[in-house]
């Protein structure tokens, strides 16, 4: 690993926090990645990696959907000793990307929202999704957004939905973090809106 | 740079606990989450929480400014700079505009701040419900329930008593319609300046191990009543002797030769840089 685990993770965290604080900015993590090269325990994306580095350790649980789901878990579990558990105990529930249909609408149902008491003991999700730009396909607003910024994410099903279902009795609810095969970040804490555009459909019909 | 030390003094686990922690304030702006709170080589009440947020953020890349009552210059200032000098070599700079993470007690700084900063305050007592009600378990109730009313009351009886609203410092905030928040013993004056910040805010208490946040562009609004309005500390006709700012804090400082009162601007690396424009526009 090239990696070095004091400044390369302290600047995936820095990302984490300008993505976290601006949900809808996409941060590049590919930087960091690069520096994976070679690295790819069990089939998982190098930015999934960077992610369980930066954010896993004995004090932390975790649950992963996917792929050969126990050979990552084992994996991740020798590089952070955080402790694999089931999807509803877990503090993170890890996606990966050849996770099959509805596992995201599941994790979501699954993952713990916290309580009104405790509100930071709820889960955070995280992703590796399609491919995310900046666009106009869902609209984000809330806490962190100047009025309104748009982003598109491939990515089906009906998480929207399911999210929104999950995070209504705020401030208990899920933070979902998305990355993409090239690397590009994109968080969605609970207090983000997401408003799905039909403008690209109207163009269509016209 | 002393190599004796970990980069920006924590081992990694610490950091990694103290940025989970910081995550989720930002998840949930105004929320007091708990850390695990370390002990730090400098005195207790003199920053620790802010100094351990500043730690688990801090860069190579980054340039560190430290305030403390408007003071780049304070004992409490320069000893969390020294630490966070020695033990990172990170540049550390005086100048608002120029600094990356921005650490202060008891002020917003004047120059605005922009959306690649993040502000540190430092925060002594974080529960702003603790005035009237002791028991932590009590008040984390009241939070979740969103019970207020007792806030509310606190400010109540004080203009029944002074007629006014005479808070003083850290007068309490609604953070996004959900969580009444201390914001730290800033002057009301500095209020207004944390709703709908370009700057992402952080807010660390060491001793009694909280972090809280307020993100960018989030609505935030002082505790107040219809009859009885919430108002920043009046400078109205005065201004700085030094630079002439109007429209900053200002300090009140007598003369002592002549008796006299004079004000002068509380931000004092402001006021010098107001100042330096001022000579450099006459020497042109
Ligand atoms: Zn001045």
């Amino acid at each position: 690993m090239k990696l070095d685990v004091v400044h390369d993770l302290q600047s995936v965290y820095r990302k984490l926090v300008d993505s976290t604080s601006r949900p809808g900015l996409i941060s590049d993590l590919g930087k960091e990645a690069a520096l994976l090269d070679g690295e790819n325990p069990a089939g998982c994306s190098r930015s999934i990696l960077l992610l369980a580095l930066t954010l896993l350790d004995p004090e932390v649980t975790f649950k992963v959907y996917g792929g050969d789901a126990e050979a990552f878990e084992k994996e991740i579990n020798q590089l952070t000793f955080a402790k694999a558990v089931q999807a509803d105990k877990a503090d993170y529930l890890i996606l990966l990307k050849d996770a099959g249909a509805g596992s995201l609408e599941h994790a979501i149902e699954m993952a713990d929202p916290g309580t009104f008491i405790n509100p930071h003991k709820s889960a955070t999700i995280i992703a590796e999704t399609g491919i995310i730009t900046e666009g106009n396909k869902l609209l984000l607003s809330g806490p962190g957004i100047q009025t309104s910024t748009g982003i598109n994410i491939e990515l089906a099903g009906n998480w929207i939905e399911k999210r929104n279902e999950k995070n209504k009795e705020y401030p208990t609810g899920v933070d979902l973090v998305f990355v993409d095969r090239n690397h590009q970040l994109l968080s969605l804490p609970r207090t983000t809106q997401i408003t799905e555009s039909r403008e690209v459909e109207k163009e269509w019909v016209m | 740079m002393n190599n004796a030390y970990n980069f920006a003094f924590f081992d990694e686990g610490s950091k990694r606990e103290i940025r989970r922690a910081t995550l989720k304030a930002i998840a949930i702006p105004g929320y007091q989450v708990p850390f695990a709170s370390r002990e730090m080589p400098i005195g207790r009440g003199w920053g620790t929480g802010g100094l351990q947020l500043t730690l688990s953020l801090i860069g190579k890349e980054d340039v560190l400014k430290v305030i403390d009552q408007g003071s780049d210059e304070s004992v409490n200032a320069v000893s969390i700079k020294k630490l966070v000098k020695d033990t990172t070599g990170v540049q550390i700079t005086d100048h608002t505009s120029q600094a990356t993470i921005i650490q202060s007690r008891h002020r917003i700084p004047e120059v605005p701040l922009r959306t690649d900063q993040i502000l540190v305050l430092q925060v002594p007592l974080p529960e702003p419900l603790r005035y009237f009600e002791p028991s932590e378990h009590e008040t984390k109730k009241l939070h979740a329930e969103k019970e207020y009313s007792g806030a509310w009351l606190m400010l109540f009886e004080q203009i029944m008593k002074y007629g006014s609203m005479t808070t003083g410092a850290d007068h309490p905030v609604m953070v996004h319609g959900r969580y009444v928040m201390a914001p730290s013993p800033i002057p009301r004056f500095d209020n207004p300046k944390m709703d709908e910040n370009e700057a992402l805010i952080l807010l660390g208490a060491g001793r009694e191990k909280k972090i809280y946040a307020v993100p960018p562009y989030t609505r935030i609004v002082s505790l107040d009543f219809e009859d009885y309005p919430f108002e920043g500390e009046s400078f109205h006709g005065k201004c700085c002797r030094l630079c002439g700012s109007e429209g900053v804090f200002l300090d009140e400082l007598i003369d002592e030769a002549t008796g006299e009162t004079f004000y002068q601007c509380n931000d004092t690396s402001y006021c010098c840089e107001i100042l330096n424009e001022a000579e450099k526009a006459g020497v042109n």
